[in-house]
């Protein structure tokens, strides 16, 4: 797979603080990857420095090739970038503030195309001012969009919005992945990129603590999938002991965790066998499962590590 | 060329859409302009108070000659003459009627005005008809009979003797006036001129010298037409620097900045768009500025092709500094406080609401320093008096400001973070 982006022993360091601590990451034609972690784990420093808005420290980072530190000009004319706390000209339109940008690339693209691809064509009219805070980000989106760019940075794009805008700014991103577009991605929420990367890199402290496909950081670190049997007894433990990896007995019944979802699966199938007088669900293990595992703690809505 | 475009025709949009930022943008000058047409050039009186005590009283009533000098110092036409009673204490008076409208400028004519007027007049009379017989016997002794010269001699002793018999001390006045009274030495001025005509009169002279008045432009200007080059430059000064430092500091609070910075857009572009939407921004306000005075109080300026080049120069050169302003300090109030501190004052100190020449000497030099004050005599020389030939000292002036403060924006406008 062709390297969209590579990165070597990058580092930031503002006087005594040390933003990015020599990560090292690739990112690949035609995938959503995505930097994870809490407020102030280097997310934003990183993505900033591979959009030539900051100059790194040391180490080395290219981007379609280009080097950050000697190609600013090359790499700002293929990307699209929507910085973080997305903001522009309030009191222009949908239509003003994605021509603005058209021209300063000096480009001639299918206006309405865009807007109507992410949704936004009905508001086209409208000041930026007057938009809600998902449609604000769609109309970000655009703008990135709007020379037609290989690589898409979204830094943060669905922070501070509501569960409903989030999901619909989701299906957008998706549609730029099957428009052929590579996407690099922000957050701080994990159900957002386990929603839509296709790999990660989970970022504490400015480290990369641990990067692949979101399947295999889950299946390595997800703590596996859990099947809870509400009024589990002593037959439901024996079965556990057998085919589980772990089994745990507890005022709410009896939990066995299984590495993958056909142990799950089979263990399910198992304990319906024994009667239909049990009570079970499974819990899968998640992103969020992810980083407590390797973090030790949660991220909580605003992003602070709990 | 098109970027710079791009960003100046999107900010100008953008102001246009402000309901709020157009309302203040015309405010601010629209009442500087009323306030101080109205204050310096309205219907009010423009006489001075001059309070008088009369002492030369003769039966209960005030001689002819103290009464002939107060109708002169009258129709000076300077003085809005007040009668006080001679019984009352200056200072106690003073104490007890503060006044704030007026300042408090007494005058005592003493007692024996009259008396001892005519009788100093007449000694100078004497004085002058002994010099005239003392230079005829030196010049004219050759052309004269003997009996002619014992007659002159003659007369000389009879007119010494008289002399001798008059008093010598002369009337004195005394104008009582406050340390603070910044218009005292123009009206000591007045009243001395008034006293040595009064003088010449009193032994039959005339004054040799006279003045006549007349306008010093030829052209019917009112009082907004002087204040207009002041208005425009002050005006175009604090819009650069207040206006611009205030814009760029929210632009980048806001994001605007790095979301520009993002793209290809060369941070030179982004520079001049803004600089060429301020100043804009000055033409449509300064036009605005002048058609308000036309309409409201008769202003006859309309700038030729030198005045708005000037307007173009100063424009550019303080929003630069506004840009540099709004580059280097990060807070957005801190941008405005710094903004509103240096535009005010060098809005007072430059001269442009007034003379220079009425300020104390070391604020006239700093003045010297203020580029505002360029701005507005250059445009006063050039709109008032005609003479665009003067105004090159404002041109080099600002256009210097504008280079070097263009270079320094493009140096602190960080379109990267280190």
């Amino acid at each position: 797979m062709e390297k969209v982006i590579e990165v070597e022993e990058l580092l930031k360091r503002y006087k005594n603080v040390v933003a990015v601590n020599g990560i090292s990451f690739d990112v690949y034609r035609g995938e959503i990857f995505s930097l994870v972690g809490p407020n102030a784990a280097g997310k934003t420093t990183t993505v900033e420095i591979l959009e030539c808005l900051r100059t790194p420290t040391s180490g080395s980072a290219t981007v379609l090739g280009f080097d950050v530190t000697t190609n600013e000009d090359a790499i700002k004319r293929r990307i699209g970038v929507m910085p973080q706390d997305f903001n522009t000209f309030e009191r222009l339109t949908v239509t003003e503030n994605v021509e603005l940008i058209a021209r300063i690339y000096n480009v001639k693209p299918d206006i309405e195309q865009v807007l109507r691809e992410l949704g936004v064509w009905e508001a086209r009219d409208r000041r930026f001012e007057a938009l809600s805070g998902g449609m604000k980000r769609r109309v970000g989106i655009s703008m990135a969009l709007v020379s037609d760019p290989e690589l898409l940075f979204l830094d943060e794009p669905t922070t501070g919005l509501d569960p409903q805008a989030r999901r619909e700014t989701w299906e957008v991103i998706r549609r730029l992945k099957k428009m052929g577009k590579t996407v690099v991605l922000t957050s701080h929420y994990m159900e957002e990129v386990e929603a839509l990367s296709d790999r990660a890199a989970v970022i504490v402290q400015g480290t990369i603590i641990a990067k692949d496909t979101v399947d295999v950081l889950i299946s390595q670190y997800g703590g596996g999938f859990k099947v809870n049997v509400a009024n589990g007894d002593k037959r439901i433990e024996e079965l556990f002991t057998q085919l589980a990896e772990t089994v745990i007995s507890h005022e709410k019944g009896v939990t066995g965790t299984f590495q993958t979802r056909q142990e799950a699966s089979k263990a399910l199938a198992s304990v319906y066998q024994l009667g239909d007088q049990y009570t079970v669900d499974i819990t899968e293990p998640s992103m969020d499962d992810v980083f407590s595992q390797l973090a030790g703690g949660r991220v909580d809505e605003r992003g602070e590590l709990v | 060329m098109k970027r710079v475009y791009a960003i100046f025709s999107a900010l100008l949009k953008s102001w246009l859409r402000s309901k709020t930022g157009i309302f203040f943008s015309f405010l601010f000058p629209v009442m500087l302009l009323i306030i101080f047409s109205t204050v310096f050039g309205g219907g009010g009186s423009s006489q001075y108070v001059l309070f008088v005590q009369n002492f030369d009283v003769q039966d209960d009533a005030p001689t002819n000659l103290s009464t002939a000098f107060i109708g002169a110092l009258e129709a000076t036409d300077t003085f809005d003459i007040r009668h006080l009673d001679t019984t009352v204490d200056i200072k106690t008076y003073v104490r007890e009627n503060p006044s704030f409208s007026f300042r408090y400028r007494v005058l005592q004519i003493p007692h024996g005005f009259e008396e001892k007027s005519l009788s100093k007049s007449m000694s100078v009379r004497i004085d002058v008809v002994m010099d005239t017989l003392t230079i005829m016997e030196q010049q004219y002794a050759a052309y004269m009979e003997e009996a002619d010269l014992q007659q002159v001699e003659k007369g000389k002793a009879l007119l010494t003797r008289l002399e001798g018999t008059l008093p010598t001390e002369p009337p004195v006045i005394l104008l009582v006036t406050d340390e603070q009274d910044m218009a005292a030495p123009a009206l000591t001025g007045i009243i001395y001129g008034v006293a040595n005509s009064f003088s010449n009169n009193l032994i039959g002279t005339e004054d040799i010298v006279t003045i006549t008045g007349e306008p010093l432009e030829q052209r019917t200007l009112k009082v907004a037409d002087y204040f207009l080059p002041g208005f425009i430059a002050a005006f175009i000064m604090t819009n650069g620097i207040i206006g611009a430092t205030s814009t760029i500091s929210e632009y980048r609070r806001d994001g605007q900045v790095k979301r520009m910075a993002a793209t290809p857009l060369p941070k030179i572009s982004w520079i001049l768009g803004n600089i060429l939407q301020q100043t804009v921004l000055a033409f449509i306000l300064t036009g605005v500025m002048i058609i308000l005075g036309w309409v409201i109080f008769g202003v006859r300026l309309i700038p030729n092709v030198y005045a708005l080049l000037l307007i173009l120069t100063g424009a550019v050169a303080f929003c630069s500094v506004g840009m540099v302003l709004g580059g280097v300090i990060k807070d957005v109030e801190a941008a405005n406080g710094a903004g509103n501190a240096i535009a005010f004052p060098m809005m007072f100190l430059s001269g442009a609401f007034w003379p220079i020449e009425q300020m104390p000497d070391y604020l006239q030099i700093v003045a010297k320093f203020l580029p505002l004050h360029y701005f507005h005599d250059g445009l006063l020389q050039i709109m008032v008096y005609k003479n665009p030939g003067q105004s090159l000292t404002g041109f080099v002036v600002l256009g210097t400001f504008a280079v070097v403060f263009i270079l320094v924006a493009l140096k602190v406008t960080k379109w990267k973070e280190l």
